[in-house]
């Protein structure tokens, strides 16, 4: 009993301590991205360029496909059921708002969390490990200025745009599958879909892809940046990144489903 | 610090004067290009005969300014040295690169002897 | 010694990692232009301390102050001005492994003055060839071996003309003629500049020759500080077991060591 007591209570100290440490580091990278600008301290402009390349322009493919996908087999799973009714035109309204109120920004965010918040984790973990995040310290630079917020800042932008390509290509391949299995012709699918979209649809969407952005980077760089023990650790600290920014965004993207059902 | 450039017959100097810091070597620089792109003089004198303390940022701004001297073809050389700074030039390697004369009077003689094409 | 001489000051030091006690109540001076060696076998908190004089980590109780500025309570922008007149080399040179060498050694200069970008060129060659690294600067650090990836690390230490420069142990990890070729560029680097210097390492030769005073350390204490002649002349125990390369003794007590190896049945 006492063990148990023991074991519960260490666990909810980590978890604080976790969950402290992640709002340190969204604090810090907040005022490095938000409020030191506007005080002239500079942001590194260059860099964030280079993380919206690696973290976004290189995920086009990848998120294209798999939401395309997915908009397909969404299709042909809900016509399976909707046939019974006779409800196929359906299909189009219900591919259409799923993708862009849930599975856009959530099969996005998740593919982003592979790649991003891992390799975030490993870079940071690297260089922890290799003592360049105290060189950079003791030479006077700011590690969250140098290294976390052009991630933050690349996220920020990117996770939105690739959102909006998820909606699209999801919303394609579900096209693909009413074009040859219920002979319904392109352009009335998607006049159907823009038709069943409001705006609040798309825009939900959009802002918890925000939301699962700055999830994924908190994560990926908090882990990376607490790495300790070598080359084990930086390994360690990939897989708790990929985990740990999963859970957290699936977590995020409840929350945000419920309000938006119940506010919006 | 303080650079303040005064014209002797057809050359130019430029007197400095107090710490030659990363702080205040922008100034500096500033200062030499600028007596160099004016109008072509006869030569270029920089007199570091009030400067204390020279860093490396120093170092290399008179390495640039010895640069543009010799791409304009002006003799460029330097005056009033103290042994600290000589020892600081020569760590580098470069009290042999510099043209470096005891006083002013002395640099200007030479200097202005020295046709421009063996400046360099 | 008169307390305004000296550069770097640490009073009542003692640090924890958790509940494990790494460094107790040290108190050490360094003074201008002076080189100071910390000695001491593995896992004796000599790193530990280095970390501490840099302000990577905050001790439990104590003060570290640099030209006169307490670093455990100095603000973020008080402590980079402090830093800005320190360089250090790590252990692994922890040079940017995402930038070439020369991009490293102007990392601080471009950061952190307001420097034209051809002047940092000239500077950064400078360096470069100060320790031996002429033409070096488009390599990569991962092109580089182990000794030269140092002199790298002790070109970006130097990128600013610090007037403390800082090493954890220079020779770790190097063969004996590298080894001595950075205590060689340590001693020409003394010659030559103001500088003030503290070196970590547990290299017996290496410390005897390029210190000017040795500070000895044991389970997180100074056992021993004086000059070199001082040190070898030490009766301390711990001292002569050091300089004498004589290995712990096994534990003798037979009671002891049989608890040792049943505890916890």
């Amino acid at each position: 009993m006492g063990s148990l007591l023991a074991y519960v209570g260490r666990g909810t100290l980590n978890f604080l301590r976790y969950t402290g440490g992640i709002a340190r580091l969204g604090k810090d990278a907040a005022y490095w991205t938000l409020w030191a600008p506007l005080r002239g301290k500079g942001i590194k402009g260059r860099a964030a360029i280079h993380q919206m390349v690696l973290a976004g322009v290189n995920a086009v493919p990848i998120v294209s496909l798999i939401s395309f996908f997915v908009g397909l087999v969404l299709a042909l799973q809900t016509a399976y059921e909707l046939r019974k009714y006779g409800g196929t035109v359906y299909v189009v309204n219900l591919v259409a708002v799923a993708m862009s109120r849930q599975l856009g920004p959530l099969m996005t965010a998740v593919i982003v969390a592979g790649r991003s918040a891992s390799s975030f984790a490993a870079e940071l973990g690297t260089m922890k490990v290799g003592e360049e995040i105290d060189a950079l310290e003791t030479i006077g630079l700011n590690k969250v200025k140098f290294l976390v917020v052009p991630k933050f800042l690349a996220l920020l932008l990117v996770m939105p745009c690739l959102t909006l390509l998820a909606d699209l290509a999801g919303i394609a391949g579900g096209s693909i599958f009413t074009l040859y299995e219920l002979g319904m012709p392109m352009g009335y699918y998607w006049t159907r879909a823009t038709e069943a979209l409001l705006l609040r649809d798309i825009l939900s969407g959009l802002i918890k892809s925000v939301v699962f952005g700055i999830i994924i980077t908190m994560v990926g760089c908090y882990e990376g940046l607490a790495v300790r023990g070598g080359a084990e650790g930086v390994g360690r600290a990939t897989t708790s990144a990929v985990v740990t920014s999963i859970t957290l965004v699936i977590a995020a993207d409840m929350f945000f489903s419920v309000l938006f059902y119940y506010l919006w | 610090m303080t650079v303040t450039v005064r014209e002797r017959g057809q050359a130019t100097i430029v007197d400095v004067e107090g710490q030659l810091t990363f702080e205040s070597t922008p100034d500096l620089r500033g200062h030499l290009l600028k007596a160099l792109k004016k109008k072509t003089p006869a030569a270029v004198l920089v007199n570091l005969g009030a400067v204390g303390y020279m860093d490396s940022s120093g170092i290399a701004t008179l390495v640039e300014g010895l640069k543009a001297a010799q791409a304009n073809q002006v003799p460029f050389g330097l005056c009033g040295l103290s042994r600290n700074l000589r020892n600081v030039l020569e760590l580098v390697r470069l009290d042999k690169v510099f043209r470096i004369f005891a006083s002013e009077d002395e640099a200007l003689q030479q200097l202005a002897g020295s046709l421009p094409q063996d400046s360099d | 010694m008169d307390a305004t001489d000296a550069v770097i000051r640490i009073e009542g030091l003692t640090t924890h990692y958790g509940t494990r006690r790494i460094l107790n109540n040290i108190n050490l001076q360094v003074r201008a232009r002076e080189t100071l060696v910390l000695l001491g076998a593995s896992g004796t908190g000599k790193s530990t301390l280095l970390r501490h004089i840099l302000a990577l980590e905050r001790p439990t109780e104590g003060h570290v102050f640099i030209n006169g500025i307490d670093t455990c309570r100095a603000s973020e922008e008080e402590l980079n001005r402090v830093r800005r007149r320190m360089g250090v080399l790590f252990q692994s040179g922890a040079l940017f492994g995402s930038m070439t060498l020369a991009d490293n050694v102007a990392l601080p200069l471009r950061e952190l003055t307001k420097l034209e970008e051809s002047t940092i060129q000239i500077m950064v060659r400078m360096k470069l060839d100060l320790v031996g690294l002429t033409g070096f600067g488009d390599y990569m650090p991962a092109q580089l071996s182990g000794g030269m990836r140092k002199r790298a690390g002790l070109a970006r230490a130097l990128a600013m003309d610090p007037e403390i420069l800082l090493f954890d142990e220079p020779s770790a990890g190097l063969d004996p003629i590298t080894a001595a070729g950075i205590d060689a560029l340590i001693l020409n680097l003394k010659k030559t500049f103001p500088l003030t210097m503290v070196v970590v390492t547990h290299e017996l030769v290496s410390a005897f020759q390029i210190a000017d005073r040795i500070a000895m350390l044991h389970e997180g204490e100074v056992i021993a500080l004086g000059t070199v002649e001082e040190i070898k002349q030490a009766s301390h125990p711990r001292v002569q077991q050091f300089l004498n390369r004589v290995p712990e003794e096994q534990m003798r007590d037979r009671e002891a060591y049989l608890r040792s190896l049943t505890a916890g049945f």
